[in-house]
């Protein structure tokens, strides 16, 4: 990790949290109990549950994710960074690095893969076990339909080959994860091959260049049992998660940094989250990422491969490939002679170093064979055609629509997207507020979103709900505003009254409610106020008027000030410099 | 052929002495407690079950060491449905270990073969030098319990000839259905593209009303055939009865059935002739057509490469300590691959040994493209070869509806077995030796094309001891099947006796 490239660390610290934030897994999950089915859920976009959070307190998260402050400087970073020649890495110049993944994802379905098990997450271990689980005699898999409704929507997402015609093979090995002995698995024939994410610095500023990571293949297969070591020595095993569906993504060699695997599998992260086909979650285990690396010099074969297993975070990840990297470059420094020995390493997290678990003579011998219980799965065009268009808009769509419909930048987009990966509610609130004909403005509305209800939000360490404040609530405001009835500064104050009364409907009048609270601007209709209101002031500050007549310009806004004040901010502030300028100095001036 | 013999119908299990049952029921039989009774077709009738069938409340041990202390979590599809129709389960059967065997002899160490209980008048008589001879395997249990009265009918489970040969050594009638009618779940595996329950009982009647019983969809069981492959298989079945006018009136006009060359075996293969047989089928309105199954020697040593290659992938899972219980009294050793090691070595007789090894062989990466692969084309050959055979199409396949050839057969025929029940006490194995493979050529191809199959007791051995034929139709077609096994039954074994 030391030996790793490290911009300013608060502007990696902010990016990071905001293109991944710990907060938005728990989202993830939360999510899950609150909507019994996510088939419903995916037809029924408008539904929010109650339960949706934007963040949690956590001692790791702070609170301030989404101040308007957070955003800014995020938004400041995506403007700068715009695609910087190739970063020469330190230590690796004339080397270049080749990294391929492996990806095992949990799959988002009630019950097990092949049996009707609840699938779970930390509950009492072996609680939630049928006999096909513990691979008893006479037990025989049933396939979870729904495990193969989200692993082809995944495949469509990832712009795969959908195989019409997929089957199921067994992994042999004797272990005790695996009770029946084999895994069921997708060996010769997998649901799906052939796709490809691409990644580009337009979308990720982070990244140098634009990279297409080549899906290789798609498979479903079967979870094991989880073992846990105690410190006495005995090993534990919890079944609760033997015979979870997963989907193992096999990535082609095409990533070139650490950097880029980073890149690629949060990008993935998202992309399983918003079609609801996993909670992606690294930390928690629901997905396990094995990492090919290998080096080269530049304009050479490629160099050995080594694996490393299970990586649990993907800054683990991320730091396990760099260690392994240079342990590689050491090699080839030292020992010119000896040829790199291919292996399968293991990453120790506390020492940021890869160990040998088993090198290639080692390697077993799986004895894949048919499943002889389980037909093939078929896919019929009709039943491909459901399954895309049921697929939701998905992040990079979303990541170039918005700014092009909207004006808004990449950086608000991305703080859009993050309020809600799941079901995707904080873009959706956002088109809601900007409404169906984009009566208001996009810009102006993404900055209120950002900056005023999740800034202020963040500073009353409040979660973000789709109905705390609705977005009819807020599309009127910004209205009142945009048409001049009210200032911003008003319409500010009434926000933040709306949060603290907690109150507020969609029916609720805005305009009304304005009028009574006597927010409604002093502008346009009342002219005449304004202009006592500014003969009040000058009256009152005879000291700043002078310095305005005499021509020092600036101390007008002391004046506008004053009566921003005395009209609890309904004066428009535009309007009522042009007023106090005429009068002390005869014209206006723009 | 009497199917009751009072003096020994009372039921018993032992492990020192010879006998059918693994465990018998204290009582009447098991009653439908685990599942509710829908109809009274099976009131007050005996069935008894396979040791590899689950049935709650009883050991399930496949007459393996390995499972000698194994409760049976649950029940199985097939043994509900019995007891749904208000079956009393009298107890569980005898079997070579796993399925993997002939004669049922192939047992927990220090447990005697079970006995065929065909001449145990003669035995019962104190008749001098009484032959000891094998009921068959591998249900051999099931076949003993049936025809020594104990038992009105019994399940057994057929791999590759496993319930039609017991059949034939007993005189019984031996039903292997297609393979997916009867649901296997709740049934241990030995190879699931391979097995099929399978029903023992007197007479072709109450075989039908078993397979009836027990035949339908399963949601436990995805090799189970839907409602829908069932209801296309009744189409094509419906379609070749208009061909078979005779079948209404209990005759056979119409009715082509084929004798296939390869299975006309050299005279010492022969326990019977099959031509009067024959004769009475044609007098019936029959008509009998020379055909050939080209691809039918070939394919048998598919047969082993698959049947020992999923063998050795089922039953991996023994010795995993997830179920099974301690052995009591053994010192197990420590640590989970000492344990599993020394549980295998212990637990699995010879024979399961040998087949999972040859199993574990045939799956390795070095020899699968020459053995499990090939197995595969050749299977898949056969198959080809038998769906060309008939007259009616296989309903399974809906992508490539090859149209059937009009001139093909509603039936195949021939012998069970090349030899009636082996004596017991002779040292020699019917299948290590060359009589082994032509009783394979015998049994083996219904597997293989997962085609319905009924052996039939058609008379008696130059020895006086009984002899079957088999019937082989297209997938599905049980019914048809059973119509022709029936009419051709119905006056023959008085005609000889």
């Amino acid at each position: 990790m030391q030996s790793l490239p490290r911009p300013a660390g608060s502007i990696i610290r902010l990016t990071r949290a905001l293109r991944h934030p710990r907060s938005i897994r728990i989202l993830a999950r939360n999510a899950r109990p609150a909507s019994p089915s996510s088939a419903r859920l995916a037809s029924s976009s408008n539904i929010i549950p109650s339960s949706r959070h934007l963040y949690r307190d956590s001692s790791s998260t702070p609170a301030r994710n989404y101040s308007s402050a957070a955003a800014h400087q995020s938004r400041t970073l995506g403007e700068t960074s715009t695609a910087p020649p190739p970063v020469s890495e330190p230590g690796l110049e004339g080397w270049e690095t080749v990294i391929g993944l492996e990806i095992h994802a949990q799959i988002r379905t009630d019950h097990k893969l092949f049996s009707a098990s609840r699938t779970s997450f930390e509950e009492e271990p072996n609680t939630n076990v049928v006999p096909f689980d513990a691979g008893f005699p006479g037990t025989l898999p049933v396939l979870n339909r729904q495990a193969v409704d989200l692993t082809v929507s995944t495949a469509l997402a990832l712009n795969c080959t959908i195989n019409p015609r997929s089957t199921f093979d067994r992994k042999h090995y004797f272990y005790h994860d695996i009770p029946a002995s084999y895994q069921i698995t997708q060996h010769y024939n997998p649901i799906a091959t052939e796709g490809k994410i691409e990644l580009s610095p337009d979308l990720d500023p982070t990244l140098d260049r634009d990279v297409t990571v080549r899906i290789q293949q798609i498979q479903i297969e079967q979870d094991t049992a989880k073992t846990t070591k105690l410190a006495d020595g005995s090993t534990h095993i919890d079944l609760n998660r033997a015979g979870m569906g997963l989907m193992e993504i096999v990535t082609e060699a095409d990533m070139r940094s650490p950097k880029e695997a980073g890149a690629f599998i949060r990008k993935l992260q998202a992309l399983l989250r918003r079609i609801k086909a996993s909670d992606g979650d690294m930390e928690k285990g629901s997905m396990r990422v094995d990492a090919n690396v290998s080096i080269h010099r530049t304009g050479t074969p490629f160099g050995t491969r080594c694996e490393i297993k299970n990586l649990n975070s993907v800054r683990f990840m991320m730091a396990a490939l760099d260690n392994e990297r240079r342990r590689h470059l050491k090699h080839y420094l030292d020992k010119p002679d000896v040829p790199l020995r291919q292996e399968t390493r293991g990453f120790d997290e506390a020492k940021g170093e890869t160990f040998t678990l088993r090198t290639k003579e080692e390697a077993e011998d799986y004895r894949y064979m048919p499943d002889g219980n389980l037909g093939p799965i078929v896919i019929l065009p009709g039943y491909l055609e459901s399954i895309r268009r049921s697929l939701p808009e998905l992040p990079d769509d979303v990541r170039r629509r918005l700014p092009e419909q909207y004006g808004v930048s990449l950086a608000d987009t991305e703080v859009l997207l993050s309020m809600d990966d799941v079901e995707g509610s904080g873009v959706a609130y956002f088109e809601e507020v900007v409404g169906n004909d984009q009566s208001r403005d996009g810009k102006q509305a993404v900055n209120w979103i950002v900056n005023e209800l999740l800034g202020r939000l963040a500073r009353k360490n409040e979660i973000w709900t789709w109905d705390r404040v609705p977005p009819q609530t807020l599309s009127s405001l910004l209205a009142l505003v945009e048409t001049g009835e009210m200032t911003g500064t008003a319409a500010k104050n009434l926000l933040k009254h709306l949060l603290e009364q907690a109150t507020i409907t969609a029916d609720t009048d805005i305009k009304l409610l304005a009028t009574q609270m006597g927010l409604v601007a002093a502008g346009d209709s009342g002219a005449d106020t304004l202009a006592e209101l500014c003969r009040a002031v000058i009256e009152k500050l005879p000291a700043e008027a002078e310095s305005v007549r005499k021509g020092k310009e600036k101390v007008v806004m002391r004046l506008v000030g004053q009566v921003m004040k005395d009209s609890k901010g309904t004066a428009d502030a535009k309007k009522a410099r042009e007023v106090l300028l005429s009068m002390l100095v005869g014209e206006a001036s723009s | 052929m009497k199917s009751t013999r009072p003096i020994l119908n009372v039921a018993r299990a032992s492990s020192t002495k010879p006998s059918p049952f693994t465990w018998v029921h204290p009582g009447e039989g098991i009653e439908a407690r685990v599942t509710e009774v829908t109809d009274q077709r099976l009131k007050g009738k005996r069935i008894a079950i396979k040791d590899n069938f689950m049935l709650r409340g009883t050991r399930t041990t496949c007459s393996s060491r390995m499972l000698q202390e194994f409760e049976s979590p649950y029940t199985a599809t097939s043994v509900k449905s019995l007891l749904s129709s208000a079956a009393s389960i009298t107890g569980k059967t005898q079997m070579d270990e796993f399925g993997m065997g002939s004669m049922t002899n192939n047992l927990p160490p220090g447990s005697p073969p079970v006995h065929n209980p065909w001449n145990l008048d003669a035995a019962v008589e104190g008749k001098d030098e009484v032959q000891v001879r094998s009921a068959g395997g591998s249900s051999g249990g099931s076949a003993a319990a049936v025809k020594g009265g104990q038992a009105w009918a019994a399940l057994g489970t057929d791999t590759g000839g496993s319930v039609r040969l017991p059949a034939s050594y007993c005189g019984l009638v031996g039903l292997k259905p297609s393979h997916g009618m009867i649901s296997r779940h709740g049934v241990v595996s030995y190879a699931d593209t391979l097995d099929c329950v399978g029903i023992l009982t007197s007479e072709v009647d109450d075989a039908r009303l078993l397979f009836d019983i027990m035949s339908h969809p399963d949601s436990m069981d995805p090799s189970c055939a839907s409602a829908e492959v069932r209801h296309r298989a009744e189409g094509v079945e419906h379609e070749a009865r208009h061909s078979m006018k005779g079948l209404r009136d209990g005759r056979l006009d119409g009715v082509r059935i084929g004798i296939p060359i390869e299975t006309c075996l050299e005279k010492d293969l022969t326990p019977l002739d099959l031509a009067p047989f024959i004769r009475h089928l044609r007098s019936l309105g029959a008509t009998i057509v020379p055909i050939s199954i080209p691809s039918i020697r070939l394919a048998l040593p598919a047969y082993y490469v698959l049947a020992c290659a999923e063998a050795s992938s089922n039953l991996a899972r023994f010795g995993g300590g997830w179920y099974g219980g301690q052995q009591s009294g053994l010192k197990e050793p420590d640590g989970s691959v000492d344990r599993r090691q020394w549980t295998r070595r212990w637990g699995f007789g010879p024979e399961v040994k040998k087949r999972i090894l040859a199993g574990t062989y045939a799956l390795t990466a070095g020899a699968f493209n020459n053995s499990y692969l090939k197995a595969l084309q050749l299977r898949q050959r056969l198959r080809s070869d038998l769906d060309a055979i008939f007259r009616s199409s296989q309903p399974q396949d809906l992508d490539d509806v090859t149209e059937a050839p009009s001139r093909g057969v509603d039936v195949y025929m021939h012998l069970t077995a090349i030899q009636t029940a082996p004596i017991l006490d002779s040292t020699s194995s019917t299948s290590q030796d060359a009589r082994g493979y032509a009783q394979d050529l015998l049994t083996v191809p219904a597997s293989l094309g997962g085609l319905p199959c009924i052996s039939l007791p058609i008379g008696l051995g130059a020895d006086g001891w009984p002899v079957g034929a088999s019937l082989t139709g297209q997938w599905g077609s049980e019914s048809v099947l059973m119509d022709i096994a029936k009419i051709g039954m119905a006056n023959y074994n008085s005609s000889v006796e």
